[in-house]
């Protein structure tokens, strides 16, 4: 029997606003019982924007931008506290509520939500472009109503408003007459589930690259009921759901038990993936509308923003062992049993101590245990205290009283085992399963090795029983296919390539892209270009300045860990370390640098691109990388100035020549054999090289062996952006994205800030400098400045208040700014001299 | 408190009287242990459920203040936890600020 892992996880919030006073029970309930109450008011005031939803951290967490153990540095109150606004996430995204409206209307398959006609136009022209959205979804988009037919429906009491900042933009109407169980609102409840459960197995599949296909069963784990007066609880989110994903083969089902539903379903998932019913099942669920501003009486009370303003859906997909993902044990399922009791005390034994003592563990072999993590900045102002921390203290105190654990120790327990809450109040959606994400790239890149998820549920709630309920897992590491030693895994990287450019076509590029991806399965190969050119998955770009921003903008949100591209300016003091194979040898060699310049007089640069390159050559896993100068204008004072640094402190390993003289200085011989790992030379150099090297077998006219001309590297460049030229060829370009994927995994702007802070290059902030304006974005060059006052022009102009940035166009030197800005800069740039 | 739970305290009440009914909680939390004191004495302080405005002054005690009652066995399955974990010294004086002031 295989043994079920953990393949993927998604996680996404839907800010809504509106919803917390049409929808949240807190505010009906209020309006049903005073109309009049100034609570509505208070509660429209104490909304948040949906710019500080997305700074908020623990949303951050949510999406997978920030580690937990980040969220737990950050001084409470949170939301005065706002990290950096990424709507896209690792593991997730945060929408909007507009868009949000849009996802209801494409999930509804009875015409039953109604948007408005502006509305509808608005919002498809904003999704455009929006990888989980697609041409069916626009065409259901496309069919809107007038304004006055919706007031109508409204004016009958046949359907409930969908409100976006407060002004109605459709409706949600009736599926029947007299059935409550298909009223408006809980058409608007079921379709709002729905939609969330969508978005999150969309962006589960989209990425991670899976194919919806390969998909078997799907289990929805919410708390919403759907169907009619003659069976209330009918069914079936799970397969409606994998229906608007695209998953052909699936079928599946719903599972219940309150906020313990998701832990249910994944033990189920597990358990069929065991027994090889099912390869690949996912587990599901979207949010709940009712929960929204569920405490927000309380929130007022305490002047604390409505923070539960956010509903939150997550998929995970569970599938047979690949010898690489996280395992979940079947040995050791944790249930709380129909005769446990509810006392903290019996629950915590049942779901924690008795699984972990059947594996033969004790609470001390778990590094993480996922509890309910609830928000406590959401919490504890409503009087229910911090949840994941009292969940936490009982798992210690149970310690403490079976003899794991000394008394004293609980405190630093709960801080080394356990997690600050970050999940929204949404019932399920906080409950164990928030962490599996994290917990599923702890496990593979080694930071962990044992988790426990916990979930619980109050099945009280439905008054048909006093009981309580709860399940939990265990996930470890896999140990591989060999059955014991760690395999050592390795973490999928999302390149992307942009299409547009080539000497060669688009076709070239395109080919160099998919041969990137068969053959690395750890890749994920995302086009940006025009779209139709691929079967890979396309960012569309239509111009190459289209393609540049674009590229810019997903490295920014992290969509993309790097990027291959061609025709790129890089500011001055960044510049790329080319790879090329040797051809006498075969032999692998880095030539620092190829493009861009690390600095503005040569011989500086040269000694610069010496630890550039030695930083590159690390990230490749060249532990001490054997390092020559080519034999250039310079070479004897570069190998003087990184003499003297050795003699300071810094280790250098020298290559030898294979001349007879056996020197650390390279000559073109040396260049074809291949006799160093890093060729230090200048760019322009490097760059005829690295042609040479390329193109020896082709003529010259495509460059066809190689890995290109490398990543930008220079001090405080935060992007992986790997060249390529405009005559490189499509084996190039794959070689490219496999460099630059291995760069994103060897974190390579940490490597070269270490490096140059160990070769003392990079310099302490000079006080009292000129104060750089805002940045914003730059595509305008001025051309025409001298090499080395190109600095020197660009704080000038920062002294005018204007932000410009100093870069290396492929005609010389430029200064960047942004359009608006471009005459009055070149004025200013005449006027002071630095050009003509 | 609950709702649910306001309406079954008051109809215990009216059907067995008020000198019948000793109210015992087992919140984990200081100040909800309060409000739920305060709600069995002096009335609903959140003005949301049937005791609001409804004094019925019933004695009121914690769970972790009946140490002494309970069968040491039963303590040590269902309670000693929860001691360890809780804030005891608070939830204590939070539910006997509500006793004294009843008069209990």
């Amino acid at each position: 029997m295989t043994n079920p892992v953990v393949k993927a996880a998604s996680y996404c919030l839907f800010h809504a606003p509106d919803m917390v006073l049409t929808h949240g029970t807190t505010l009906t309930m209020e309006r049903a019982k005073n109309p009049d109450s100034p609570l509505f008011d208070e509660v429209h005031q104490a909304l948040r924007s949906f710019e500080n939803v997305v700074a908020y951290p623990p949303n951050q967490v949510y999406i997978g931008n920030m580690q937990p153990d980040e969220l737990a540095k950050i001084p409470q109150p949170w939301y005065e506290n706002p990290v950096e606004p990424n709507r896209k996430g690792k593991l997730g995204e945060i929408f909007p509520m507009d868009e949000f409206i849009a996802m209801m209307k494409i999930v509804d398959a009875f015409e039953l939500v109604l948007l408005e006609d502006n509305f509808g136009k608005q919002v498809t022209e904003r999704l455009n472009g929006h990888p989980l959205f697609n041409e069916a979804d626009f065409a259901i988009l496309s069919k809107t109503q007038s304004q006055e037919e919706i007031n109508a429906l409204l004016e009958k009491n046949t359907a409930v408003p969908l409100e976006f900042e407060g002004k109605v933009v459709g409706c949600v109407k009736r599926a029947h007459e007299y059935d409550i169980n298909l009223s408006a609102d809980v058409m608007f409840e079921n379709l709002a589930g729905k939609a969330g459960g969508v978005l999150a197995l969309r962006h589960l599949l989209w990425n991670n690259n899976i194919d919806p296909a390969t998909v078997d069963y799907i289990i929805e784990t919410s708390e919403e009921a759907a169907g009619d007066m003659n069976q209330r609880g009918g069914g079936n989110f799970a397969k409606s759901i994998g229906e608007k994903s695209g998953c052909i083969n699936a079928t599946g089902s719903d599972t219940r038990s309150f906020c313990a539903g998701p832990a249910h379903g994944i033990v189920n998932a597990t358990g069929l993936v065991k027994s090889g019913i099912y390869k690949n099942v996912v587990v599901v669920a979207g949010g709940a509308t009712a929960k929204l501003g569920m405490n927000s009486r309380d929130h007022i009370k305490k002047e604390v923003p409505v923070l539960e303003d956010c509903m939150g859906a997550f998929a995970l997909l569970i599938g047979a062992d690949d010898g690489v993902n996280p395992i979940i044990r079947t040995d050791a399922i944790g249930r709380h049993k129909v005769g446990t009791g509810s006392s903290p005390q019996a629950v915590t034994t049942a779901l924690v101590t008795a699984p972990l003592e059947a594996a033969g563990l004790t609470i001390t072999d778990v590094d993480k245990f996922s509890v309910e993590m609830q928000n406590p900045e959401i919490t504890v102002p409503a009087g229910a205290g911090n949840v994941p921390e009292a969940n936490y203290k009982m798992i210690a105190a149970l310690g403490v009283k079976q003899g794991a654990l000394e008394r004293t120790e609980i405190n630093s327990f709960v801080e080394n085992h356990g997690l600050p809450g970050w999940a929204p109040t949404q019932g399920h959606i906080p409950s164990g399963v928030p962490f599996m994400g994290f917990a599923r790239q702890g496990l593979l890149d080694g930071t962990l090795n044992r988790v426990m998820i916990v979930g619980k549920g109050s099945l009280f709630l439905a008054r048909l029983t006093n009981l309580f309920d709860g399940v939990s897992f265990i996930m470890e590491r896999n140990p591989g296919k060999g059955g014991d030693a760690v395999v050592p895994t390795e973490k999928m990287v999302t390149v992307g390539v942009t299409l547009l450019g080539s000497e060669h076509g688009i076709e070239e590029v395109v080919r160099g892209a998919e041969l990137a991806q068969r053959k690395h399965k750890n890749i994920r190969v995302v086009a940006i270009g025009p779209k139709g050119s691929t079967s890979l998955p396309t960012v569309e770009a239509n111009t190459e300045d289209e393609q540049r921003s674009t590229m810019e903008n997903l490295l920014k949100t992290g969509e993309i860990d790097a990027c291959v591209t061609m025709h790129y300016n890089f500011p001055l003091g960044v510049t790329t370390i080319g790879r090329v194979i040797a051809p006498a040898t075969g032999r692998e060699m880095l030539i620092a640098s190829t493009t861009g310049m690390s600095a503005g007089n040569r011989t500086e640069a040269m000694h610069k691109n010496a630890i550039l390159g030695i930083a590159v050559a690390k990230g490749l896993g060249i532990a001490d990388p054997q390092v020559g100068i080519l034999n250039v204008d310079g070479a004897l004072t570069t190998e003087r100035s990184l003499r003297d640094l050795e003699k300071e402190g810094y280790a250098i390993s020298w290559a030898a020549s294979g001349r007879a003289d056996g020197q650390a200085v390279m000559r073109g011989n040396d260049a074809l054999t291949g006799s160093c790992d890093v060729l230090v030379t200048d760019s322009l150099t490097g760059n005829i090289l690295v042609k040479m090297l390329s193109a020896l077998n082709t003529g010259g006219s495509i460059e066809s062996v190689g890995y290109g001309y490398g990543p930008g590297v220079g001090e405080g460049y935060k992007q992986i952006v790997n060249i390529v030229s405009r005559a490189s060829g499509a084996p190039v370009i794959a070689g490219a994205v496999e460099f630059a994927a291995d760069m994103a995994k060897a974190k390579l702007p940490e490597l070269v800030q270490e490096e140059l802070t160990k070769a003392k290059l990079i310099k302490a902030q000079e006080a009292g400098g000129v104060q750089k304006p805002p940045a914003k974005p730059v595509d305008q060059e001025i051309t025409g400045i001298d090499v080395l006052q190109i600095e020197d022009a660009t704080e000038a102009l920062w002294k005018e208040n204007i932000y410009a940035e100093a870069g290396m166009g492929c005609t010389g030197p430029v200064v960047m700014v942004a359009p608006e800005d471009f005459e009055v800069a070149r004025k200013k740039l005449v006027e002071l001299g630095f050009i003509s | 408190m609950d709702l649910e739970n306001q309406t079954r305290i008051k109809e215990l009440v009216e059907k067995v009287g008020r000198e019948n009914v000793v109210v015992i909680l087992g919140g984990a939390e200081a100040e909800a242990s309060g409000l739920a004191a305060e709600t069995v004495t002096t009335g609903d302080p959140t003005f949301a459920g049937p005791l609001t405005g409804v004094q019925l002054e019933l004695p009121v005690y914690h769970i972790l203040e009946l140490k002494d009652i309970v069968p040491e066995d039963v303590w040590e399955d269902q309670i000693s936890m929860m001691e360890m974990v809780l804030d005891v010294d608070d939830i204590i004086k939070e539910v006997t600020t509500y006793r004294t002031q009843n008069g209990g």
